[in-house]
C-alpha cells in the first residue's frame, strides 16, 4: 500500500516549515504548495514515499522540474559540525581551544542584516535565485554571523531555509500521520485530540488485532472471532486506526508485491479499479469475522475521515476491504429495535409474480428497502447476540451509559479500553467499579436473593436503580495517563524540546469483562495478614467478600 | 494449535496458556493440561495452588474464558507421603521409601473436584499486555505504553515482518506478533499473501532457548523465529548467518545495549551478503536505549548511513489511583478517613459545642461537689445544624473522589529514537517512472472532456512551445553570465 506513490491516492505533504498538506496527486494536474511553489502531480507518481524533493527554478529538458535530496544532503549541516567536533576531539591541544563565542556583541535589533526587506523581495524575483541561493546570500550579509555561537547560527540558518527553500517530502497518509494533521492544522478538538501515544494504547489495551484469515472457522473450537465493538466520536479517526490494526484499512494490499509496469500509459491508471458488475454484488456489512461494530447516536455513523483511506461512507467501494468488514448500527438498533423505523417495519415480501408485473423502478425501491432491511436486521441481530472480543471507546457520551449497555455483549476475558481527553469521566467511571461499589452490589444482590419467595425469581429491579453499572461484569479497572516528550538530538546540544503542544492531556481507561458465576462464593486468602479473619455466620460484612483485584 | 494469544475461541481448551488473575498487577500463568503433567500426585489431576485456594485444571477445561471458577478442596497434605522423590527435599528422601503404600501409588482416573467453603479467581486468556505483568522477568522489561507506541510508529501492521534484537524476556515479541498476525502458516493460504513474522535475535543462549520454549507453548510458533546470534557480528539473515535468507523486514526494534554496531547491517547494500530489509517498503526503525549518550551515538551513525526523519522521544506513563477519600468530624472509625471539620463554621461551631460541653460538665461538676446551687438554667444545648447525624448514604458514595498518581510511577524507561530508510531509488527506476508519467504531461481539469486526439494536438504543440522556450534560454544564458561578470 505504501511502497510508491499510486495515482489519486491520498497523500501528505511536509512543507520545509513543518506544516502538513494533504493532497490527492491526480495524474496529469498540478499541485499547488502556496508560496512554496508548485509541481506537476506525474513528477511525483510511482516514486517511493519520505523521498524530500526540490523544486527547481529551471526543468531539466523532459520538463522534469524536481530534484531529489539526498539525505546527505539534508544532514549535511549535522554531519559537516559532527566532523569538525571529531576532529576537535583528535588533535585540539588543550593550550589552543578557540575562544567561546558569547552573544555580547549581538544586538537585538535588525541592524545586522544588511540585505534590506526589498533587497531580498527582489532576489525572489530574480529568476535565477533558488531558495537556496537565497538563504545564501542571507548569510552572507549578515555582518556579525562569524560571531554566532554555534547554537544561534544553526537556528538562523534553519530560520532562514524554512522560509525561502522549496523542499517539500511526500508522507504517506496513514492512520499516524492523518493523526497529527487532524491535531496541527485542523480543529483538533474534532478528534479529541488523539495523539499517536493515546492510539497505539487505545488498541493495544483494547486486544484488537487481526483475526487471521477467514479459514480460522475451519479450525475447531475456534469461532470466527475478532469482532469488536467501537464508539467512535473523533469522525473516524478510531475506527481507522482499529481497522489500520485489524489489516483491513488499505484496499491495495493485494498487488503489495506488483512491481512496476515497465511501461504504459497513465491514462490507464486513472481508472479505478473496475467496479464489479451488479451480479458479482458484494452484500456491505456481511463478513463474519475480524468486523469491527460501529455504533452510533445517529442514524447514520458519522465516519468523514475514512474517505482519506478510499472508502466514502455514502458511496463506498465495494471492493473496500471496510465495505464488508465495518458494520455501523445506532444506539437505538442495539437497545430497541421495535422503536427502529427501519426495523420496525419491515417491508412484506412480495411473490416473484408481482414483482415481475411491477414497473422498474418500483421494483428497484422494492429491492432496495428489503436490502436495506435485511441489512440493518441482521446487523442488529448479530450485535445484540453479543460475544464480541473487545470493546474500543472515544465518545462524547458519559461513558458509564455506553458501558452499560455495551458490557454485556463482552465475551469473557474480552478487554474494555476507553480514552478520553478529560479526566473526570473516566474517574467517575472508576468510581462506578470501586472495590466498595462492587462488594456492596453483590452483597445486595445475595441479600435480595435470599429473600426470594422458594422457587421464584428475586427482585433485582432496587439492585438495578441503586447500581447502574453492573460492577461484578468488569475486572481490574485501571486509568492511565500516557506522554511523549519529544528531544533535540543535535552534537553537543541535546535537550527536550522548548515548546510543545498543551490542550487536552488525554487518559485510558482498562478492564476486563469477567462472567461471575451464578452459585455465591467467598473470597478467601491471606490478602489481609495483619487483620484477623472474621468468622461469622453471615458473610455480609463488607471485608469478608472484598473481591481480588 | 491456534494460539491463545490470537485465537482464543470461546471456551479454554486443554493446552493452552491461561492466566489466573491473582491481583491487579499479577496473574498466575498457567497451561492447562487434562492430566497430571509432571506427576504432582494429586488426585485431580494437574492443580494450580494459589493463595486464594486450589484449582484443579478439570475445573477449568472447556469453561468459558473470564470465568469465575471456585476454589476446591484438593488434598494437598497426604500426597507428600507418597513418594515422588522429585518433589521431595534430599533429607526428605529416606523416610519417603517407608510411607508409600501401593493403594495411593496408581489411581486409575482423575478425581473429580469438590468446591472448597471459600475462594475463587477468574481465568483469563492471555494478551501480550497482562504477559508482560506475569512473565518471568529475566531482563529489564518493555512495557505496554512503550511498545504501543513504537508499534504504531514503525507502521507495524498485519503481514509485516518485524526484526527484533535483543528479545530479552519476550514482552516486546507477543506485542510485535499480535500486530503481525494475519494467518497461520500451517492454514491453507486461498490469497497470495504474505504472513506476518517477528524474527527475534538474541545473544543470551539461555535466554534465546527461554523464549523459544515459551513461543512455543504460547501456540506461537511458525509466527516467531528465534535465533541465538550475535548480531553485531553475524547481522540479521536467518538460519545460517552467511548464506541464509533476507527476512525482508519492513520494521526493526533494537533493544541492544550498542545499536550503532548492528546499524551497519541494516541498509540497503552491505557489505556482507544480502540486506535483511524489505526492497519494496520503507523500513522504520526504533531502538531502545536508557542512556542519552547511546542515543547520540546511534543517531549520529544513523545520519551517516542516510537514514531520514530522525526524532528521539520519551514516553512518559502513569497510571492514575482514584478513591473516596473522607474527611470530616463524623468519619470517626472508617478506615483511611481523616477525622477533621470540612469546613470552617463547622470547626467553630465543634469550638462552641466543646465548651458548651466543657461548660455543662463543670456546672455538673460544682453541682455534684455542692459548690454551688443548680440555678435553675437548662444545661442543655442545641447542637448546630453542622454538626448533626446526616442522613445514612451508602458508604461507598462517601466521601469526595480523588485520582492521584499511583505510588511507584516509572520516571524514565528509555529513550527511543525513530527514523526510516525510503526504498532505494535508482536513475533507472526514475526514468521508467517519466516515461509512465510524463513529467510535462497536465490537463486542465476543465478540459478534460476532449477527445484524445485533441489532447494529443495540444500536447505535442505544448512540446514544441517549450522545445523553443528551451532553445531561446540556452540562448540568453551566455548573455547573463556575461551581465554577471
Amino acid at each position: 500500500m505504501h511502497s510508491y506513490i499510486r495515482p489519486s491516492q491520498y497523500c501528505v505533504v511536509q512543507l520545509p516549515s513543518d506544516q502538513l498538506k494533504i493532497i490527492q496527486p491526480v495524474p496529469n494536474t498540478i499541485v499547488q504548495l502556496g508560496k512554496y511553489g508548485s509541481f506537476a502531480a506525474n513528477q511525483i507518481l510511482g516514486r517511493p514515499f519520505y523521498l524530500t524533493f526540490e523544486i527547481l527554478d529551471t526543468p531539466e529538458p523532459d520538463g522534469y522540474g524536481l530534484r531529489i535530496v539526498s539525505a546527505t544532503e539534508l544532514h549535511a549541516e549535522t554531519l559537516i559540525e559532527e566532523a569538525e567536533a571529531d576532529g576537535e576531539g583528535d588533535d585540539g591541544e588543550p593550550g589552543e581551544e578557540m575562544p567561546t563565542r558569547t552573544n555580547k556583541g549581538i544586538n537585538d535589533d535588525n541592524s545586522a542584516q544588511r540585505l534590506t526587506m526589498e533587497e531580498i523581495e527582489e532576489l525572489k524575483k530574480e529568476s535565477g535565485a533558488a531558495g537556496r541561493d537565497i538563504v545564501a546570500k542571507i548569510m552572507e550579509s549578515h555582518s556579525t554571523i562569524d560571531q554566532k555561537t554555534a547554537f544561534s547560527l544553526a537556528k538562523y540558518t534553519l530560520r532562514k531555509r524554512k522560509k525561502y527553500i522549496k523542499r517539500f517530502t511526500i508522507i504517506p497518509l496513514d492512520v499516524s500521520t492523518l493523526a497529527n494533521y487532524m491535531l496541527a492544522e485542523k480543529d483538533a478538538g474534532r478528534t479529541l485530540e488523539l495523539r499517536d501515544e493515546h492510539i497505539g494504547l487505545l488498541g493495544c489495551f483494547g486486544n484488537v488485532h487481526s483475526a487471521g484469515s477467514s479459514n480460522v472457522e475451519a479450525i475447531p473450537d475456534v469461532t470466527p472471532n475478532g469482532r469488536y465493538i467501537v464508539v467512535d466520536d473523533t469522525g473516524g479517526l478510531i475506527v481507522a486506526a482499529m481497522a489500520e490494526r485489524m489489516g483491513i484499512l488499505y484496499p491495495h494490499d493485494e498487488d503489495e508485491e506488483e512491481d512496476l509496469p515497465s511501461s504504459g500509459d497513465a491514462n490507464q491508471e486513472q481508472q479505478v479499479p473496475a467496479k464489479p458488475s451488479r451480479r458479482q454484488h458484494i452484500q456491505g456489512m456481511s463478513a463474519s469475522g475480524n468486523t469491527i461494530t460501529v455504533i452510533s447516536a445517529q442514524a447514520q455513523a458519522n465516519l468523514s475521515l475514512l474517505k482519506y483511506f478510499g472508502y466514502d461512507t455514502n458511496s463506498p467501494d465495494e471492493t473496500h476491504p471496510l465495505h464488508t468488514h465495518l458494520k455501523s448500527l445506532s444506539w437505538l438498533q442495539l437497545v430497541d429495535p421495535s422503536r427502529d423505523p427501519i426495523l420496525s417495519a419491515e417491508p412484506p415480501t412480495l411473490p416473484d409474480e408481482e414483482l415481475a408485473e411491477m414497473k422498474s423502478n418500483k421494483r428497484q425501491a422494492y429491492y432496495f428497502k428489503r436490502n436495506r432491511y435485511l441489512k440493518n436486521k441482521a446487523v442488529s441481530d448479530e450485535a445484540r447476540a453479543g460475544g464480541f472480543n473487545g470493546l474500543i471507546v472515544g465518545t462524547l457520551f458519559e461513558p458509564s451509559s455506553v458501558l452499560k449497555h455495551a458490557v454485556p455483549l463482552l465475551a469473557g476475558s474480552s478487554q474494555v479500553s476507553i480514552y478520553s481527553p478529560n479526566i473526570e469521566p473516566l474517574v467517575e467511571l472508576m468510581d462506578l467499579y470501586s472495590v466498595a461499589r462492587r462488594t456492596a452490589y453483590i452483597n445486595r444482590k445475595r441479600d435480595l436473593e435470599s429473600r426470594a419467595p422458594v422457587g421464584g425469581e428475586a427482585d433485582l429491579s432496587s439492585l438495578y436503580e441503586e447500581f447502574t453499572l453492573n460492577p461484578s461484569l468488569i475486572l481490574s479497572p485501571s486509568l492511565h495517563h500516557t506522554r511523549v516528550r519529544p528531544w533535540q538530538v543535535l552534537p553537543g546540544r541535546t535537550h527536550p524540546m522548548m515548546t510543545g503542544r498543551g490542550g487536552a492531556e488525554g487518559y485510558l481507561f482498562h478492564a476486563i469483562r469477567v462472567i461471575p458465576t451464578e452459585e455465591s462464593v467467598q473470597a478467601a486468602g491471606n490478602f489481609r495478614k495483619k487483620r484477623k479473619l472474621e468468622t461469622t455466620s453471615t458473610p455480609a460484612s463488607d471485608k469478608d467478600v472484598v473481591m481480588l483485584s | 494449535m491456534p494460539s491463545p494469544f490470537l485465537t482464543p475461541g470461546t471456551t479454554a481448551q486443554p493446552n493452552d496458556i491461561t492466566l489466573l488473575h491473582l491481583r491487579r498487577d499479577q496473574a498466575l500463568p498457567t497451561i492447562l493440561r487434562d492430566y497430571d503433567e509432571d506427576n504432582m500426585g494429586y488426585k485431580e489431576g494437574k492443580v494450580a495452588n494459589t493463595r486464594f485456594g486450589s484449582f484443579p485444571h478439570s475445573t477449568m477445561i472447556n469453561r468459558p474464558w473470564g470465568s469465575q471458577i471456585a476454589a476446591s478442596k484438593v488434598d494437598t497434605g497426604s500426597r507428600g507421603r507418597r513418594g515422588n522423590p522429585a518433589k521431595r527435599k534430599a533429607d526428605d528422601l529416606d523416610e519417603s521409601g517407608a510411607t508409600t503404600t501401593g493403594a495411593e501409588e496408581d489411581t486409575p482416573s482423575a478425581k473429580k473436584p469438590v468446591a472448597a467453603a471459600s475462594g475463587f479467581l477468574h481465568m483469563m486468556y492471555p494478551t501480550p499486555e497482562a504477559w508482560t505483568l506475569s512473565l518471568p522477568h529475566r531482563t529489564q522489561v518493555v512495557y505496554a505504553p512503550d511498545y504501543s507506541y513504537i508499534l504504531h510508529r514503525l507502521r507495524v501492521r498485519p503481514g509485516d515482518t518485524i526484526i527484533e534484537a535483543g528479545a530479552g524476556s519476550g514482552s516486546f515479541t507477543h506485542a510485535a506478533v499480535r500486530a503481525v498476525f494475519n494467518g497461520y502458516p500451517e492454514e491453507p493460504q486461498t490469497k497470495k499473501q504474505r504472513l506476518g513474522k517477528v524474527c527475534s535475535f538474541e545473544f543470551h543462549e539461555q535466554r534465546a532457548g527461554r523464549v523459544r520454549e515459551e513461543i512455543s507453548e504460547h501456540g506461537l510458533d511458525g509466527l516467531v523465529q528465534v535465533t541465538h546470534r550475535d548480531v553485531y557480528q553475524d547481522a540479521f539473515n536467518v538460519g545460517d548467518p552467511k548464506t541464509g535468507p533476507s527476512p525482508k523486514a519492513n520494521a526493526i526494534f533494537l533493544d541492544l545495549p550498542a545499536p550503532w554496531l548492528a546499524l551497519k547491517h541494516l541498509v540497503r547494500k552491505p557489505e556482507s551478503g544480502e540486506s535483511p530489509l524489505d526492497p519494496s517498503t520503507t523500513t522504520h526503525i526504533c531502538t531502545f536505549s536508557p542512556c542519552l549518550e547511546q542515543v547520540e551515538r546511534t543517531i549520529r551513525t544513523m545520519r551517516k548511513l542516510s537514514w531520514l526523519n530522525i526524532s528521539m522521544v520519551e514516553v512518559q506513563c502513569r497510571r492514575i489511583d482514584v478513591r473516596r477519600e473522607r474527611i470530616g468530624l463524623d468519619a470517626t472509625g472508617i478506615r483511611g478517613a481523616t477525622v477533621f471539620p470540612t469546613t470552617v463554621e463547622e470547626a467553630a461551631d465543634k469550638l462552641w459545642v466543646d465548651e458548651q460541653r466543657a461548660k455543662v460538665s463543670r456546672t455538673a461538676a460544682k453541682v455534684k461537689h455542692g459548690a454551688e446551687e443548680s440555678n435553675g438554667e437548662d444545661d442543655t444545648f442545641v447542637l448546630p445544624e453542622s454538626l448533626r447525624e446526616k442522613p445514612a448514604a451508602p458508604s461507598y458514595s462517601l466521601g469526595r473522589l480523588v485520582h492521584r498518581s499511583e505510588s511507584d510511577i516509572k520516571t524514565h524507561t528509555s529513550y527511543l529514537v525513530f527514523a526510516m530508510l525510503p526504498r532505494e531509488w535508482s536513475e533507472e527506476d526514475e526514468q521508467k517512472c517519466r516515461q509512465r508519467y510524463p513529467s510535462n504531461k497536465v490537463e486542465d481539469p476543465e478540459e478534460s472532456g476532449k477527445s484524445k486526439k485533441q489532447i494529443k494536438r495540444e500536447l505535442r504543440a505544448k512540446f514544441e512551445q517549450a522545445e523553443k522556450a528551451k532553445k531561446a534560454t540556452e540562448q540568453q544564458a551566455p548573455e547573463g553570465n556575461v551581465e554577471a561578470s
